[in-house]
């Protein structure tokens, strides 16, 4: 508000204009208070003692798995496992080899591989020629492993 | 175990292809080579069988048979030896041995087992896909769903049946 030469602030707008000011430090604090009872409460509890009070097979047969598997999609779930790092960081690479054959399963894979590969790249061409993009082969209805 | 986040890691194998195609419909270049296997695999064991017969003719009477591709004994008896090779095959598994080799298989339209049936009117029905220079043949090329003249007269269609996903497994397994 303007009188004359000088700034006339209301009352009001004052206390507005230091309240912005306080609240977000005021606010810190108590975030910085928190946190530092928290640590001390994390820090005095014994985690080990209060595991021991608690029945984790009660806990356990109190639990739905069923009910709880419903609410997961597991196959989004297995679609987010990337197979390949799993085989190679894991045993689980050793169990396959071992379960499966040898030299000759390999050369047949790597022949059954080349093939298609040589049946994409033909349809990958006929698609074009046709100008059809090629999507992948398709499958009849009853299609699947 | 690690989630898949973004782009897949860089492959080491592109040689075995990662997804797995079983149950699609099979390409031109897989059912090519199946059917080559099957022709040569058909024509040795009839000449085996032709060999055994000259052999068992020459211990028991003394005398040589002579074969040749213009005796009409010969082709009656080759044209009925590969409907056998396929008929049966087709109906007992849905492949032949070329096909075992590559993968393929024999299955009704709808993707099904096919039956006995089917895998006789299969076989009558091949040699009309070479007609008009194998024109039976380009719906197996052009066609969606994958099909020769053969295909379309038996009600069948020719899928893969090897799982490659568990071929990557196995690669990517040994190559550790």
């Amino acid at each position: 508000m303007r009188s004359g030469d000088t700034w006339r602030v209301d009352s009001s707008e004052r206390r507005l204009l230091a309240e912005s000011r306080l609240i977000p430090r005021s606010e810190q604090w108590a975030q910085a208070a928190a946190d530092r009872v928290v640590e001390l409460v994390v820090s005095a509890l014994d985690v080990n003692a209060l595991l021991d009070q608690v029945d984790l097979n009660d806990v356990l047969d109190r639990i739905d798995l069923d009910r709880l598997l419903e609410r997961m999609d597991l196959n989004e779930i297995v679609k987010r496992i990337d197979v390949d790092a799993l085989i190679e960081q894991t045993d689980l690479g050793a169990v396959i080899a071992a379960s499966s054959s040898g030299v000759a399963s390999d050369v047949l894979d790597v022949v059954r591989s080349q093939t298609v590969g040589l049946d994409e790249f033909i349809a990958r061409w006929v698609g074009r020629l046709r100008r059809r993009p090629y999507t992948g082969p398709p499958g009849p209805p009853e299609a699947g492993p | 175990m690690t989630a898949r986040a973004g782009a897949a890691p860089p492959s080491r194998s592109p040689v075995i292809i990662r997804e797995s195609l079983q149950g699609k419909y099979a390409g031109f270049a897989s059912r090519f080579t199946a059917f080559a296997v099957d022709v040569a695999v058909s024509v040795g064991v009839f000449m085996l069988a032709l060999a055994a017969a000259s052999f068992a003719a020459r211990v028991l009477t003394g005398k040589d048979i002579a074969w040749n591709r213009g005796n009409t004994w010969v082709v009656v008896a080759y044209a009925a030896w590969v409907f056998v090779y396929f008929a049966y095959s087709w109906a007992a598994s849905g492949r032949t041995a070329g096909m075992a080799l590559f993968g393929v298989r024999v299955v009704r339209d709808d993707g099904t087992d096919a039956s006995g049936r089917r895998a006789v009117v299969r076989t009558l029905a091949l040699p009309l896909s070479f007609l008009f220079l194998g024109l039976g043949f380009t719906g197996i090329l052009l066609g969606d769903r994958r099909r020769a003249l053969h295909d379309v007269i038996a009600g069948t269609a020719v899928v893969y049946s090897w799982d490659a996903r568990a071929a990557r497994l196995r690669f990517l397994s040994r190559e550790r």
